[in-house]
């Protein structure tokens, strides 16, 4: 293994089992193929990102990294150690942060709840209160006022700090984070992100983010994976990535759709007319229907669009053409939105 | 050495942060046990006197001895049994196990051995606050003595219940949904079968055998030995603590061999 790669993945399959109920008592059998053979590495001291909607396997592939499950084929390897054949070595290197609403006792304010955490970490006596100390401290839980309040007061925000100083108690190389942001307020989710930055950049940890945010992933990510059903689609940084879809531009049309259409079959209509990916983000006065189309055809794509909106009786409010961005290269890898 | 000291210290410090915080629910599990007994001889002294309750036994024994030690040591077996054997699901619910696997401990070691010591300071706790009615009835000399035979029956009775808990824990792991706590409806049938409310003589044949392979029947049965005893019997509770040691051994064994195959199982499905 290559001393500069932090984790390594190759060809990592997990199935899951799912029963599904088809009458009283009888049910069927249904396997589920969560990760079909991605491979990829995370070099030291970068953020890497794990960018992909739900149900694409993120999890999946983080819980294999954090030894909470074991993969059905493939290795993982996190500084050199397997994941499956050398757990225990793992666990020493990481620091791991699954979901950040809760993961707490609820009766124990949050120095409590890190200093049970880091004794069963195998810290202890001054070193453990020093750290947790730090840590409060550095997460800013200190001056919130948080660190000996109860978890079950802390705010959302507050609880996605203390997952994170959860993970960092060992001060561990690589940190892996599962959707470290998800529903924090923008304040605290820009100040985790820099944090994140922080963190990889002047201390040299490795940091795996998961996340289905693409403003967040161009914002903090050095690279990313793009990853869809299971399948890694392409790993770059954010300008390699855009680089993809240079000669595209995104068309980007504001619009009011009707009570009883469909958007399945309007985006459907519109990708084989013309030709080109596309995906509706819903608004609440207005959605935004997105096209990555070739540059030089971007008129003739806007007047087929239009004219099949037309069709569908939606109103069209604006048009803009921009520069792509990260979701555009999703879109255009995928062939879909839906994040 | 280093590794069990830890995970024991870790059980305390959560233990000592949890008491802390939560004394009404402190207070209220220390009168517990008072107001169960008082249930139980309140509803028997309805029915009748403690000459009715010695005839009805057909042993010369207080009332009030025979109920303190089985209100102790069934306490004492629920609480084992819930704690590690429903912690698995209780960390699960809380969002925690997944915190408590990436420690680098075997799962089922940090479930056991961070739940010693809330058990022995709980159940000690508990058997304290009958001090002053144990002196009351029996007097300071045999209060002594049975208060002993408690306390051992206490102690030694955890180490197989541990192991027989600790099935209940693999069972959690491997099946993952927290819904089908069997414990809810299992820990009743278990005490049932360990005499807990019946003198196991009483139940038909079939029940007795399962009596007889389940530790908590000789845990409850050297505690009333105490009761039950108006001059020391050593050869009876060394006869009881022999089997308490040797099914230590077997349930302790069998978790331990089990438990490996049931995490990887459980990592494997994904359960965790």
């Amino acid at each position: 293994m290559n001393t500069n790669i932090a984790i390594e993945a190759i060809g990592l399959v997990k199935r899951y089992m799912t029963y599904e109920r088809i009458g009283l008592f009888r049910r069927r059998r249904r396997v589920v193929e969560a990760l079909k053979g991605i491979s990829f590495n995370v070099r030291k001291g970068e953020v890497f990102g794990l960018l992909g909607p739900n149900g694409a396997g993120k999890t999946t592939t983080v819980k294999i990294l954090a030894t909470l499950l074991l993969p059905d084929q493939g290795t993982a390897r996190v500084m050199g150690y397997d994941v499956v054949e050398e757990a225990n070595e793992v666990r020493k290197v990481i620091g791991v942060s699954l979901t950040v609403e809760k993961g707490f006792f609820w009766k124990l304010t949050g120095r409590e709840n890190l200093k049970y955490f880091g004794m069963l970490y195998g810290l202890d006596g001054q070193a453990l209160e020093r750290r947790v100390n730090e840590l409060l401290k550095m997460l800013g839980l200190d001056d919130l006022g948080a660190s000996d309040k109860l978890y079950e007061e802390y705010s959302l925000g507050m609880k996605a700090r203390l997952s994170l100083a959860r993970a960092l108690l060992t001060d561990p190389p690589v940190l892996i984070l599962d959707e470290p942001t998800l529903g924090l307020d923008p304040p605290s989710a820009r100040s985790l992100r820099e944090l994140l930055v922080r963190l990889a950049h002047e201390q040299g940890k490795t940091v795996l983010v998961t996340t289905h945010n693409m403003f967040e992933a161009e914002i903090i990510c050095d690279r990313v994976a793009i990853i869809n059903e299971g399948l890694i689609l392409a790993v770059d940084t954010v300008k390699g990535l855009k680089k993809k879809v240079a000669e595209d531009v995104s068309l980007e049309i504001g619009l009011i759709l009707p009570a009883k259409i469909s958007s399945s079959e309007l985006l459907e209509k519109i990708r084989s007319a013309t030709g080109c990916p596309c995906t509706l983000l819903h608004g609440e006065e207005m959605h935004k229907l997105k096209i990555v189309a070739p540059s030089e055809e971007v008129d003739e794509v806007t007047a087929l669009a239009l004219r099949l909106l037309h069709d569908y009786k939606c109103k069209v409010r604006r048009v803009d053409v921009k520069e792509p961005s990260l979701e555009d290269v999703f879109i255009k890898l995928t062939g879909r939105g839906g994040f | 050495m280093g590794r069990f000291l830890t995970l024991m210290k870790s059980g305390i410090m959560l233990d000592l942060y949890w008491l802390k915080n939560n004394r009404a629910s402190f207070i209220s599990m220390m009168l517990w046990p008072y107001l169960m007994l008082g249930l139980v001889l309140g509803m028997g002294f309805i029915f009748g006197s403690s000459e009715a309750f010695q005839r009805n036994i057909g042993l010369k024994v207080n009332p009030i001895t025979y109920f303190v030690a089985s209100t102790v040591v069934v306490m004492a077996c629920l609480g084992i049994m819930w704690d590690v054997g429903g912690n698995v699901l209780f960390l699960k619910w809380i969002g925690a196990l997944p915190y408590v696997i990436v420690a680098p401990h075997r799962i089922s070691m940090t479930l056991i051995l961070s739940y010693i010591p809330r058990y022995l300071f709980l159940t000690m706790f508990q058997l304290l606050e009958f001090i002053p009615l144990i002196f009351l009835v029996e007097g300071i000399k045999q209060g002594i003595f049975k208060l002993g035979v408690m306390v051992l029956a206490l102690t030694l009775g955890m180490l197989p219940l541990l192991g027989f808990s600790a099935l209940f824990a693999i069972v959690f792991m491997v099946t993952g949904e927290e819904e089908s706590n069997l414990l809810s409806w299992l820990n009743p049938l278990i005490l049932l079968f360990s005499g807990a409310f019946y003198p196991v003589a009483l139940l038909p044949y079939w029940a007795q055998l399962i009596a007889w392979a389940l530790p908590s029947t000789y845990t409850i049965e050297l505690a009333r030995l105490s009761a039950l005893m108006g001059s020391p019997r050593f050869a009876q509770i060394i006869f009881l603590m022999g089997i308490l040691l040797g099914m230590a051994m077997f349930y302790n064994l069998v978790a331990y061999s089990f438990i490996g195959v049931g995490e990887r199982r459980a990592l494997k499905k994904g359960a965790l």
